[in-house]
């Protein structure tokens, strides 16, 4: 929380000025009932209608002075609050930049999105609010409790039996409700989770034909929700009617015990009529500031939320050295990897060796550990032990910026941001001219795009799989680079296509050091080393032709394989 | 949580049929509904008359204490007794009554959204596959909360609060009219005047609102890109392009939104002002008919406290509009989905046996327009006979199945059972017919012994164990710790995929089903359970009539009918050995792939 505060830090200075304001509001407001008392003491009393008109002219100054303070507020509150989430933006976007698998594995991405998008959003809603109410509730109470005191202070014991009433019928409805509001929640997870579940299974549903049966599991769940609905709301809407019902006999009261009062002389008709407006005014500000706290829980939970992202330790720290040799060689020695908190390693004892000309492939089936190799090399990840070297220095030492210009990496997913092809493609080289640009669009067999102006819409939605790879692809050639890391990204793409580029890539990386990975044969079949994986561990190395005759889980992937599979027989 | 989407620009709300729908769900509520009208109004009235009477209670005082002055006598304590006795009666009966107001539209509100959460479930089991895909699952998930949320909020909230309203208003201008009309003028004469302002702002403040929509929506979509691509941020050193790009766009969002908030925070302080001024009249304008001797003092108290119950709802309406809004925006989702079409299942004329063959008669389909998956297919099979499918990803093998299934129509030709369209069946009996294995091994988070029963949910606990007996499950399954009462949880990952398959076998052994669909698993389960589920797919194939859409060599060769497919058509059929003699492609993959090797 403590970062959330700092952030807040730069707008102290506006928020005294609501503060004023909101005392000057106040102050204007509650002048008006002690007038009006003049008015029917003094005036009527006097029947002097002069008096009335100038009591009535410094009435209409205060309300002038109060809606220029309230405007004020306003202006400034909303300065405060949409800067303020301005900056909380701005800060966790900058952080969020700086995170690494390991963070990202803490918090999806896509929670990521929704902290900085919806939770500063509410954080922002909520900020307004306390700016005007949570400040202006207890100024306007205190003020009132002032004023009534000066006006009749033997009647101000009713104030405070109505508020003691008042805040214990508040304390026991909460007590009561609060632990149904946690049950709420669980019963509305369980109700999605269900929800989801059939949505998924529905080819299974239908294949059984078990509607009914789903429907009913359904709707006992719906039927808990309900009865949970019923008494959390009979309880809560219990407060408004019996809130309002203290307040007005907190005014029958001072009526009686006031005549009582006027008898003795200590009291004056307009007063009794002011004190009725300002002890409301005490009760009705803190029922207010009731309403206020109601919304803090929700805004606890987006701040804790925001928080968790600005409090994130980054793992992986920046190196020192800024020089890499021009076609390093890059040699895993001993890594092992394994997940924050899984005792399983992901990779155990990796050993080998990227060699500038060379074309090495990895091969193993779903969550061997494939990708998790490849994220090691740009520093996505770090290595749990062992070291990756580039020419005998551990790439640790380097600074990011450095090693990641070394690299082309192209992940899984075609991944492709919104803009043109143009601009997609200077991600992969900033200041890469249109004639690389095009060639490179051509070298990876982009024969789809008439312009690289044309345009990619958010996510690249506006071209196929195979597309978006063959894009994916391009950005990664465009530069020249000393390694590059390919990761699946040739699976929708048939046959034909994926030779012509992979010829294509062998001039372009001909000094540089390829690694591919895959599960499919015919990708990996004519690198020069194929590194097999299963289960973390390397478990042979060598050609096409060595593996498939001695490499048993090898041939298994290649016989799963069906064209592999004819062959075999 | 699904990852956010860019929202396409809001679609205008068709109010009438908006409020048509809402109505129309209300419509059973009749009874509850005028009952909660007439404790609104009791409740409202009896509180519009206690201020009247609080009033006189003053003036009562006021002119005792101007007695006492003039020595002519005192406060007439019986009179004020009788006052403040009714009023606190008045006071309890319409808290009473307000409260029962609530209790009625709470009962009606919840008892509504439960009602279409249960219809929305109902329709997601009827929809056509389709309409239920992947890329729809959070939309319908959120319809069944969020918006079956907000239309409940909308109606138990802008109910209460729009009947109190308007009964307050129209009882408030009725008692104020009563007492004074120049004063009522007076303190009235504002709020059109307020109304016209509201208006003018909310129009301006309309401009800056669409300015930062737009602005938010396009930094949304760079944060939500810029997460997702952060790989590629990261290993091409984007870090900084991005964070320029997403200043440049914070900042101008926030120069809007600042503003566009400031403009809506108006209605706040123009109401405060508003009801200041109708104060300050109703003080001097009140004050100076008390001494004419047109009104008494405490018609002044009371008009007070009628100006602040009158400017009240008014802020409540101006509020609850926006409720109503978002209720109508909310209704009309949840009605959108409500009245898609569900399957069609015209006949009720059931299948019970497959007696000779099934039949594909000239198929053509496609998922959507002018795209054909399944182009003129036409193929026989025998009751008990093994049919292998095969072909390249994408040919169109889990299309046929899933047609065969009617999970899809065919677009035309037929597909027949015994020589009858299995359109002429209903649609349960025909799935009935079959059991199904697919790779995509989807089970419940449910206990495992619930997930095979799944498949005859009146198995007994000896059934269930039998069949994970025979699909070589049982061994492992009784090592988990809670043997076959171990529940598995939401993406089912305490346990292997392979281990699924295995119980989604158990489970279609146990329908007993004259008709299976199998599909070969290639993903890459360990070698050791994967002959397991080869042997238990087999043990399942027995006797029975099987469509595999198969992978593996040993299936092939074993098939009574191989079906190769390319691009949803059939280029070669028969069995092992005349397909090797007709020397087409299934002989030339073979051969080549032979030489390659």
């Amino acid at each position: 929380m403590r970062n959330l505060v700092r952030v807040f830090k730069n707008k102290l200075p506006q928020v005294l000025i609501i503060f004023l304001l909101l005392i000057v509001q106040a102050y204007c407001d509650l002048a008006l009932p002690s007038y009006t008392a003049n008015i029917v003491d003094i005036g009527i009393q006097n029947a002097d209608i002069n008096y009335i008109m100038d009591v009535g002219f410094l009435m209409l100054i205060m309300v002038a002075i109060s809606v220029f303070a309230t405007i004020g507020v306003s202006f400034f509150s909303s300065r405060v609050s949409s800067g303020y989430a301005k900056d909380l933006r701005k800060v966790v976007y900058a952080k969020v930049l700086k995170f690494s698998n390991h963070e990202l594995n803490k918090i999806s991405r896509s929670s990521l999105i929704t902290r900085s998008t919806n939770d500063i959003n509410q954080l922002q809603n909520v900020l307004v609010m306390m700016l005007m109410m949570l400040f202006f509730a207890p100024i306007l109470g205190i003020g009132s409790i002032i004023k009534a005191f000066e006006i009749g202070g033997g009647l101000s014991w009713i104030i405070l039996v109505t508020f003691l009433v008042v805040l214990s019928l508040l304390a026991i409805i909460t007590i009561r409700v609060l632990p149904y509001f946690k049950l709420t929640q669980e019963i509305i997870d369980k109700m999605n989770k269900t929800a989801r579940e059939i949505l998924i299974g529905i080819p299974v549903i239908k294949a059984f034909v078990r509607q009914d049966y789903e429907k009913d599991k359904f709707c006992k769940i719906n039927k808990e929700f309900l009865d949970v609905n019923l008494y959390v709301f009979r309880k809560i809407f219990i407060l408004m009617p019996t809130m309002t019902l203290f307040l007005n006999l907190m005014i029958v009261l001072i009526l009686y015990f006031g005549a009582y009062d006027a008898i003795a002389g200590n009291i004056l008709t307009g007063d009794i009529i002011a004190f009725t407006q300002y002890s409301t005014q005490v009760v009705s500000s803190f029922i207010m500031l009731g309403g206020v706290m109601i919304i803090l829980p929700r805004f606890l939970v987006s701040a804790r939320r925001v928080a968790e992202v600005l409090n994130m330790e980054l793992s992986i720290t920046d190196g020192e050295l800024t020089s890499i040799n021009d076609n390093p060689t890059i040699e895993f020695k001993n890594v092992s990897y394994s997940y924050p908190g899984s005792e399983k390693e992901t990779l155990k004892d990796i050993n080998f060796k990227l060699v500038p000309g060379k074309t090495t492939a990895i091969i193993g089936g779903t969550g061997s550990g494939k990708s998790t190799i490849l994220n090691l090399i740009p520093r996505l990840q770090d290595v749990t032990s062992g070291e990756i070297l580039i020419d005998n220095e551990n790439i640790k030492n380097f600074k990011l910026k450095t090693l990641r210009d070394k690299i082309s990496f192209t992940p899984q997913d075609a991944i492709l941001f919104q803009g043109t092809v143009k601009s997609n493609m200077k991600s992969g080289k900033s200041d890469a001219d249109d004639e690389e640009i095009k060639n490179a669009l051509k070298l990876a067999q982009v024969d789809f795009v008439d312009d690289i102006d044309d345009e990619v819409s958010q996510g690249g939605s506006n071209f196929s799989g195979g597309q978006k790879q063959r894009l994916s692809i391009a950005r990664a050639i465009i530069g020249p680079h000393d390694f590059y890391l390919f990761d699946d990204c040739f699976s929708a793409l048939d046959m034909n296509t994926e030779a012509v580029i992979k010829s294509n890539l062998d001039k372009i990386a001909e000094n540089s050091s390829v690694l591919f990975v895959s599960q499919r044969i015919s990708t990996i079949k004519d690198a020069d080393e194929i590194i097999v994986l299963d289960n973390g561990k390397i478990i042979d190395k060598g050609s096409h032709d060595d593996l498939i005759n001695r490499c048993e889980v090898y041939s298994e992937i290649a016989s799963s394989q069906m064209e592999e599979s004819l062959c075999l027989q | 949580m699904p990852p956010m989407r860019r929202k396409p620009p809001e679609k205008a709300v068709d109010n009438k049929k908006a409020i048509k729908n809402i109505l129309f769900l209300l419509k059973d509520y009749k009874l509850k509904l005028i009952i909660t009208f007439i404790c609104a109004l009791i409740s409202t009235v009896f509180s519009i008359i206690a201020p009247f009477l609080i009033g006189m209670a003053t003036t009562t005082i006021f002119d005792g204490i101007n007695a006492m002055n003039a020595h002519t006598g005192t406060i007439d304590f019986n009179k004020l007794f009788f006052l403040l006795g009714v009023v606190v009666v008045l006071y309890i009966v319409s808290a009473v009554f307000s409260y029962l107001q609530s209790w009625f539209l709470i009962d009606i509100s919840t008892n509504i959204s439960f009602n279409l959460r249960n219809r929305i479930m109902d329709k997601i089991t009827q929809l056509s596959m389709e309409d239920v895909g992947e890329n729809k699952r959070g939309d319908i998930l959120s319809r069944i909360t969020n918006d079956v949320d907000s239309l409940q909020t909308g109606i138990t909230q802008s109910f209460i609060q729009l009947m109190t309203a308007v009964i307050t208003i129209v009882g408030v201008v009725f008692m104020m009219l009563y007492i004074n009309v120049w004063m009522t003028l007076a303190a009235l004469i504002l709020i059109p005047i307020a109304f016209i302002l509201i208006t003018l702002i909310t129009k301006y403040s309309q401009v800056y609102f669409l300015k930062q929509l737009a602005y938010k929506g396009s930094l949304n979509a760079q944060i939500e890109e810029t997460f997702a691509g952060h790989d590629i941020i990261r290993t091409f050193n984007q870090e900084e392009i991005e964070m320029e790009q997403f200043e440049s766009d914070n900042e101008n969002w926030f120069k809007h939104e600042w503003k566009s908030q400031f403009f809506s925070s108006f209605n706040g302080p123009l109401m405060n002002f508003i009801s200041n001024l109708a104060y300050v009249a109703i003080a001097v304008l009140g004050a100076i008919f008390v001494i004419q001797k047109t009104i008494a003092v405490g018609d002044i108290l009371a008009f007070f406290q009628y100006i602040k119950n009158f400017t009240q709802p008014i802020q409540q309406i101006t509020r609850v509009m926006n409720l109503v809004q978002t209720a109508m925006a909310a209704s009309e989702r949840i009605f959108e989905f409500l009245e898609l079409d569900s399957e069609k299942n015209p006949s009720d004329v059931k299948i019970q046996h497959l007696n000779e063959e099934i039949t594909f008669e000239n198929v053509s389909f496609g998922y959507g327009e002018g795209e054909r998956i399944i182009n003129d297919l036409s193929f026989e099979v025998k009751k008990g006979d093994k049919i292998a499918i095969i072909g390249e990803t994408g040919a169109g093998k889990t299309t046929i199945v899933k047609l065969l299934m009617r999970f899809y129509d065919v677009d035309c030709g037929e597909i027949k059972i015994d020589g009858v369209n299995i359109n002429d069946y209903d649609k349960h009996s025909v799935r009935s017919l079959m059991g199904m294995v697919l790779q995509d091994s989807w089970l419940f988070s449910d206990t495992i012994a619930n997930n095979i029963r799944y498949g005859n949910l009146n198995a007994t606990d000896d059934e269930v164990i039998d069949a994970a007996k025979r699909v070589h499950a049982d061994d492992f399954i009784r090592q988990l710790p809670d043997g076959y009462e171990t529940v598995l949880n939401e993406d089912s990952d305490n346990i292997s995929h392979g281990q699924k398959q295995l119980l989604t076998i158990a489970r279609t052994i146990l329908t007993d089903k004259e008709i299976l669909i199998l599909d070969e698993a290639t993903s890459s389960v360990d070698t050791r359970t994967e002959k397991l589920i080869q042997e238990a797919m087999d043990k399942l194939m027995e006797d029975r009539t099987s469509f595999i859409i198969a992978h593996r060599l040993s299936t092939i060769r074993n098939a009574d009918k191989i079906i190769v497919i390319e691009n949803g058509e059939i280029i070669e059929q028969g069995n092992h050995e005349e397909l090797l003699n007709q020397k087409g492609y299934y002989y030339r993959t073979l051969n080549s792939q032979k030489k390659s090797a």
